[in-house]
């Protein structure tokens, strides 16, 4: 009888429930050598390509073991923290293998749910090619909880045919890119001077360090949030005044993401963006090949590059997985040097393996500037678990827009953020 | 102003509004419809002269479309199917039968419905995985737990409409069955059920809805296993607004739409004879 | 509370009085009987949930707490003194309550004028409106928003166009999702669309279950139409009126996927959020799920409250069956 199972199971699960209910301890896991190896990957603003490189890489996986089918779940990054809650709350049924952002990397670190990769990077070939600032981003108290598959710098990209055509230089400072986006809209009224929105929390961070302000600081163990220091709020109005109607109107872009603002470049609408390697491909299809160039984002001094936000995927390997040898094996593959160049080829994504990367840059120019940027120093969002949770909140998002919109100004709004900032750190 | 020529004014009034109110409808499959470049124009036409498949192609390519689709069929059949036999035999019992605490219980199912939905989602996922350990295809990522949720989820709500359509049924007849000779049980299945029919099919209409529109479950529970994907889950990779392919947006919204729009169209008559029934008694 | 009102009216399930005490013995074991598929299912998989919410609720609950590797605190009622703290969960619980009450109001007006008109014409015109409002009710919540912000897309949308061919040059452009007001507005239409036909065919059947005698013997007394509708139909369709009311707000005041889908999140700076958006946005996406709880407990009672509120208010004039 359905009905008497049921019954029985929760008088047993009531019984049981005076408390909310906890996962117990993560599974072991184990390591079988066939099956289904389920992965979760990134879907992205064009997946087509990336999609390619995938299959291409399950292709060769799959015919290297027999017996084992990839299944992958595209995953979109706007709505992965339910996704991988989920994941997190029964990793029973969790799948082997995922891509992950290395913002969200302490947080998921904190849910126990990632396996101790050290060891498998150590003994993996190119595991002594990994760049360390790179590898840095994926480690947490000295263990390594992913393999990094790409890392994401932004810089400025720009029209040269329409900057030609006003006779305008690429700006040398924040001050000048505003006045150059400016000067744009007002020759051009139906294009954007710059594409930024207030959801684009990575195009705003450099303005943020450039300005020499901080999103937070550690202090004694617990991270405090400096939004509303007078550095941090000339940074974030910097940013913020770009949404204006001169230049980038908060009609159209207080609500716009990084991938928007990318796209509305790509599709003409903007003379300038801040955009990542990674969107190289989105640029060229969008029919700007050769009319447009990058430089590093400038700082507030002529000469100085702003500090650029160093993201990038990693590749992690769930700590229930049933097949964690093959869940290993797959991710790297995927970092191998030959998919990193498949999948900077298809993308422009920035490989995490030295020697590949020197190899690029010196036969493509266009990671110059990338290059030059990262090697200007590069900054990185606090590492501590309550950064997902701030990230998903939306909490700076929310503080641009009251800014952009003018429904609060910017020391009010940042002191409301810097309140749910520290909430969050607090606990 | 006469009475025929009122009438005609009302019937024009009438025809206008459902041309309005069927209008949104009209443009969703008119835009997937479309070709690419007219969708995406600043001089958006109500018609095309160039209809094209293209935007339902795109979308249908999906891997799996026929699996998602079958089990969306089978979450929602199985949902109603159940939904209608308990409702209606908890509907009897709350109309046709005396006991004390009934009157508290009604007000349960009104406050049951008062829960927000997307608040249970996280007690609901603990539960879903206590289920699935001991009944395996209840649990965590079959469809077995959609089915579960969205049944719990329709009863209240049906079991509330299905009572009026009970006491509908005018207590002399129950009466007269018994005097012939008809057990209890006897009077439920062959005659009240048949006569109550008509509600029964107004009920599940909302059941239909509830489960066949559901992704916020269908994206919790279902968490790594493709193959038991949800369809509005599978098509919802399509609403990507920042990229503005509304075409293939349009084309899964109808397609999203159809199977609930044939069920209504089908049961359209039983649902308003079906209500009307349960004012008049 | 509504208790007595929701006793059926007492003609229905007379029962002679001789019998009574030995039926209701007898109906309490069928009864239970009848009700034991439901009544299992709904203790286990809503009862018992919404226990849990409510124990959920008074714990520091989050990511790591579910998944076991971190010990569970007890807050007592922390969380709720938190949330009531906020400024912004005042602002956003009023624009929730305007939200609704427009939502209530609007497909109440337009779903009872519209069974109205549908009763005094013939079937073709009538079977037309049936037809779209059944698929306005039909269409999927996510896919009526997409199609809703489609048509009034800033660039693509036919509305702006329309607007900007009939001389309002202004209109072209517009971002209708972008002001307060307007984008609460237009998520209001796209509720109302979808909500009014509940309502048209309630009252519908109403309308035809009223006896014609009632309404020709008013028509011979020489009272207008108006006056017939107002001193005749209302009065009688009013029981049907208050269930199609608590169903109204019910349903509106936890409106999630249209403001979500078509104020992409709650709007520029959270300014379209309502009640049950903010708490995913805030508690579960943020994964502070005692937090989340406590807000859904808080919507729960305010609904709890409200529907009470209003089932008194018509508590002598109807029986509620």
């Amino acid at each position: 009888m359905k009905f008497r199972t049921i019954a029985a199971s929760l008088a047993l699960v009531v019984a049981a429930g005076c408390a909310p209910a906890q996962s117990g301890s993560t599974g072991e896991g184990g390591d079988e050598r066939t099956g289904t190896l389920r992965v979760w990957l990134f879907d992205e603003a064009n997946r087509d390509p990336k999609e390619k490189v995938v299959d291409q890489a399950i292709a060769e996986f799959e015919a290297a073991h027999e017996g084992v089918t990839v299944d992958v779940q595209w995953i979109a990054v706007e709505s992965r923290a339910d996704k991988f809650a989920g994941a997190f709350n029964d990793p029973a049924n969790a799948p082997d293998v995922a891509e992950f952002g290395n913002t969200d990397l302490a947080g998921y670190v904190e849910a126990g749910a990632f396996a101790d990769l050290t060891g498998d990077v150590e003994s993996w070939e190119h595991g002594a090619d990994l760049l360390p600032d790179v590898l840095d981003t994926a480690t947490v108290d000295g263990k390594v909880y992913g393999i990094p598959w790409f890392t994401g710098i932004r810089a400025l990209y720009y029209r040269t045919d329409v900057f030609a055509e006003l006779g305008l230089e690429p700006p040398a400072t924040l001050a000048e890119l505003a006045e150059t986006a400016r000067a744009v809209r007002q020759a051009k009224p139906d294009m954007y001077g710059i594409s930024v929105g207030g959801k684009y929390v990575y195009a705003m961070l450099p303005f943020l360090w450039a300005s020499g302000g901080e999103l937070a600081r550690p202090e004694n163990g617990q991270w405090t949030s400096a939004l509303t220091s007078p550095e941090a709020i000339r940074g974030v109005t910097a940013f913020a005044d770009l949404i204006s109607p001169g230049i980038c109107p908060p009609e159209q872009c207080a609500d716009f993401t990084g991938t928007q603002s990318v796209q509305a470049f790509a599709g003409g609408k903007a003379a300038m963006t801040i955009g990542g390697d990674f969107n190289r491909k989105a640029v060229e299809e969008g029919g700007l090949k050769g009319k447009y160039a990058v430089v590093p984002l400038p700082g507030t001094e002529r000469g100085s590059i702003a500090p650029a936000f160093a993201g990038g995927n990693l590749l992690g390997v769930f700590g229930a997985s049933e097949r964690r040898g093959l869940g290993v094996e797959f991710a790297q593959l995927l970092a191998s040097p030959k998919y990193q160049s498949e999948m900077y080829s298809a993308m422009g994504n920035l490989p995490t393996l030295a020697s590949v990367q020197r190899e690029l840059a010196r036969n493509d120019p266009f990671l110059q500037p990338f290059v030059e940027s990262m090697a200007a120093g590069t900054r990185f969002v606090p590492a501590t678990p309550a950064w997902s949770q701030i990230d998903a909140q939306g909490v700076l998002p929310t503080a641009i827009q009251r800014i952009a919109t003018g429904e609060a100004r910017a020391r009010e709004a940042l002191a409301d953020a810097e309140r749910q900032m520290n909430e969050a750190f607090g606990g | 102003m006469t009475r025929r020529r009122s009438r005609l004014l009302a019937e024009i009034v009438t025809v206008l509004v459902a041309a309005a109110v069927a209008f949104p409808l009209y443009w969703m499959v008119l835009s997937a419809l479309k070709p690419a470049g007219e969708i995406q124009s600043t001089d958006p036409r109500p018609w095309t002269w160039a209809p094209t498949l293209d935007s339902f192609e795109r979308v249908l390519t999906v891997d799996g479309f026929a699996r998602y689709f079958l089990n969306s069929v089978v979450v929602a059949t199985a949902v109603v199917a159940l939904s209608l036999l308990m409702s209606f035999l908890s509907a009897v019992a709350l109309t046709r039968f005396r006991f004390r605490g009934r009157t508290v219980l009604l007000v349960m199912l009104l406050v049951a419905q008062m829960v927000p939905i997307e608040a249970l989602t996280i007690p609901l996922f603990f539960l879903m995985r206590s289920v699935g350990d001991v009944v395996p295809a209840f649990g965590l990522n079959e469809l077995g737990s959609l089915v579960l949720v969205h049944l719990a989820f329709s009863l209240p709500f049906a079991i509330w409409m299905l009572r009026g359509f009970v006491a509908a049924v005018p207590v002399e007849l129950e009466e007269a069955a018994r005097i012939d000779g008809a057990s209890r049980l006897r009077f439920t299945w062959q005659i009240l059920f048949p006569l109550v029919l008509p509600g029964l099919v107004a009920t599940s209409v909302l059941a239909f809805i509830h489960a066949w529109n559901d992704f916020l479950f269908a994206k919790t529970f279902i968490i790594s296993k493709t193959e038991n994907q949800t369809l509005p889950q599978a098509i919802l990779v399509f609403f990507k607004p920042e990229e503005n392919d509304w075409g293939a947006i349009m084309a899964s919204s109808t397609l999203m739409t159809v199977p609930v729009l044939v069920f209504f169209v089908l049961v359209q008559r039983r649902l308003v004879s079906g209500l009307a029934g349960a004012v008049k008694g | 509370m509504a208790t007595r009102e929701l006793t059926p009216a007492p003609a229905r399930t007379a029962v002679p009085p001789a019998r009574r005490t030995r039926r209701r013995g007898r109906d309490g074991r069928s009864a239970a009987l009848y009700l034991a598929p439901a009544a299992v299912l709904l203790l286990g998989v809503l009862a018992y949930p919404i226990y849990q919410l409510v124990v959920i609720s008074l714990y520091d609950y989050g990511q790591a707490e579910a998944a076991g590797n971190a010990p569970l605190v007890f807050l007592g009622l922390e969380n709720y003194a938190d949330l009531l703290r906020r400024t912004q969960f005042w602002v956003v619980l009023a624009k929730t309550l305007g939200f609704a009450a427009v939502c209530v109001v609007g497909s109440l007006a337009v779903g009872t004028a519209l069974a109205v008109l549908a009763s005094r014409v013939r079937a073709v015109p009538r079977m037309l409106l049936f037809l779209a409002a059944l698929g306005a009710w039909a269409t999927p919540a996510v896919a009526g928003s997409y199609v809703w912000l489609f048509l009034f897309d800033a660039d693509f949308g036919l509305v702006n166009e329309v607007l900007a061919g009939l001389g309002f040059d202004g209109m072209a452009g517009h971002s209708w999702t972008f002001g307060t007001y307007s984008a609460f507005g237009l998520v209001a239409m796209e509720v109302i669309w979808c909500s009014f036909p509940f309502v048209m065919v309630t009252m519908y059947a109403g309308i035809k279950g009223i006896p014609d005698e009632v309404v020709e013997a008013a028509s011979l007394d020489g009272a207008s139409w108006p006056r017939i509708a107002t001193a005749v139909i209302l009065p009688m369709l009013r029981p049907l009126l208050l269930i199609a009311t608590i169903q109204s707000i019910i349903w509106d005041f936890k409106v999630f996927t249209q403001i979500y889908v078509m104020t992409n999140g709650g709007g520029v700076a959270g300014r379209n959020l309502v009640l049950n958006v903010y708490a995913y946005q805030q508690a579960f996406a943020g994964q502070e799920y005692g937090q989340g709880a406590a807000i859904g407990v808080v919507m729960t009672l305010i609904l709890l409250s409200v529907t009470a509120l209003y089932v008194r208010s018509q508590r002598r004039s109807v029986e509620l069956t």
